[in-house]
């Protein structure tokens, strides 16, 4: 072998020829970057292609994709009361939950003497800590049960209104259990409030 | 100006063995294969996490199937050998990349360095971009000064050997044998190295014969440069969100 040989091949470049080669390389890689990869991977997408391409969060888990993992911050909490409600009473029982915040209920309402059903009025609903006075109604009809999952649209107090308007005494039973911080009772004009540990 | 005399009478020797594209084609068949997942996966991990004591062949196996299929690794080989024309400098760099990842890897193993690997991928990334940099002959026609190109490798190997630590790392392996496991992680390292670099160099001899290589080498080494940032861009999206 020549010794003389050069070690490599040295390319004929000038400084502006790699100058440019230089930026050509950061401006690919950065829109390749912004537009495919971030979306993509990430779920990032400042400037809106990613979902514009329908690949926004291309690489999530499909059981995230399809919202049916949904992560919570909070601790969990289980929560179970029963309501004495003559005829014409009523009381009120909510949850603090923050926007997103999910909880699992059931209640039913029975009779006191005979223990069978009974229907109540009431109405599912939630106050906005937010914005004063705000209030959004989930549900309100006669009924004697409800069971669901429930995701606080907003900030706020999230629950129920129950109304005896039958001629007999019934007991609604509540059972939760969720990412809520606080529990609140409205009976009689008067407010109790736990704060659950 | 520069000679090919390593390769003087040998350029027309491959010519009409195929079609004249035959070599993309290789390497475009080559890329699916190269470009699987760099983590090594699931049920790998899962299977030497499972496994009790010495096990030198699984680790071996596991340290080879990291550097054929980790193209951090391969795009910055490729760019170390990219213009090298003579098999003992390949040897003599890729000897110098071996010293630094195996004393990083081994290091950071045994010292239990803690250290984040989507940051080191990062850099890792970089380095690929440095390197064709390098290629383009850019540090001494831009700043008039270049790090000597053996004395680069040596230093980019530390930060690889970091990474290929980091992954060994996240199989938590077992202290009784963690040593041996090791050393056979970084002999089957070596061996991957090895395989990649053979088929790199086949292809990169081959491309080199053509008189079209010096308009496209300018060209490969733009495209090798973005491609490193764009994994250093990708590592350091996950270091900041996955």
């Amino acid at each position: 072998m020549n010794t003389n040989a050069p070690e490599s091949v040295v390319l004929q470049t000038n400084k502006r020829k790699i100058l440019t080669a230089t930026l050509f390389a950061v401006v690919l890689a950065a829109a390749l970057l912004i537009i495919f990869i971030l979306p993509a991977e990430f779920n990032k997408d400042p400037l809106g292609v990613g979902e514009a391409l329908g690949i926004s969060g291309l690489s999530k888990p499909a059981s995230v994709s399809a919202e049916t993992v949904r992560k919570e911050e909070g601790t969990l909490r289980e929560d179970s009361v029963s309501f004495q409600l003559l005829p014409f009473e009523f009381v009120e029982y909510k949850y603090q939950l923050n926007k997103g915040g999910s909880m699992l209920y059931s209640w039913t309402s029975t009779k006191i003497r005979a223990g069978d059903s009974r229907l109540v009025s009431f109405e599912f609903h939630g106050e906005s800590d937010e914005v004063e006075g705000y209030v959004e109604s989930y549900s309100l009809e006669e009924g004697d049960r409800e069971a669901g999952t429930f995701i606080a649209p907003f900030k706020g107090i999230h629950g129920w209104f129950w109304a005896n308007h039958g001629p007999e005494a019934v007991t609604v039973t509540l059972s939760t259990a969720g990412f809520y911080t606080e529990t609140l009772e409205f009976r009689d004009g008067f407010v109790k409030k736990q704060v659950l540990k | 100006m520069i000679k090919y005399r390593g390769y003087r009478g040998f350029t027309n020797r491959f010519q009409g063995v195929g079609p004249r594209y035959f070599w993309w084609v290789v390497v475009l068949v080559l890329i699916p294969v190269t470009a699987a997942a760099h983590n090594i996966s699931g049920d790998n991990a899962r299977f030497v996490e499972g496994l009790e004591g010495r096990a030198v062949i699984p680790y071996m196996y596991l340290g080879a199937k990291h550097m054929v299929t980790g193209y951090d690794h391969l795009l910055y080989l490729l760019g170390v050998v990219f213009f090298l024309l003579r098999v003992k400098d390949v040897v003599l760099y890729a000897s110098l990349f071996t010293l630094g990842h195996s004393i990083t890897l081994m290091g950071g193993v045994l010292l239990e360095w803690n250290v984040n690997a989507y940051f080191i991928d990062t850099i890792i990334g970089l380095s690929v971009a440095y390197k064709a940099f390098e290629n383009m002959n850019g540090f001494k026609q831009v700043f008039g000064f270049q790090l000597n190109a053996r004395v680069a490798v040596l230093i980019f190997g530390l930060f690889h050997g970091l990474g290929l630590a980091t992954k060994l790392q996240d199989l938590s392996l077992s202290a009784d044998s963690l040593v041996i496991n090791m050393l056979s992680f970084n002999v089957g390292v070596e061996i991957g190295q090895a395989i990649a670099l053979a088929g790199i160099v086949v292809v990169l001899g081959q491309w080199r014969k053509k008189n079209h290589f010096r308009r496209q080498a300018f060209a490969a080494n733009t495209v090798l440069m973005s491609l490193g940032f764009m994994l250093a861009g990708y590592q350091f999206s996950a270091y900041l969100w996955a």
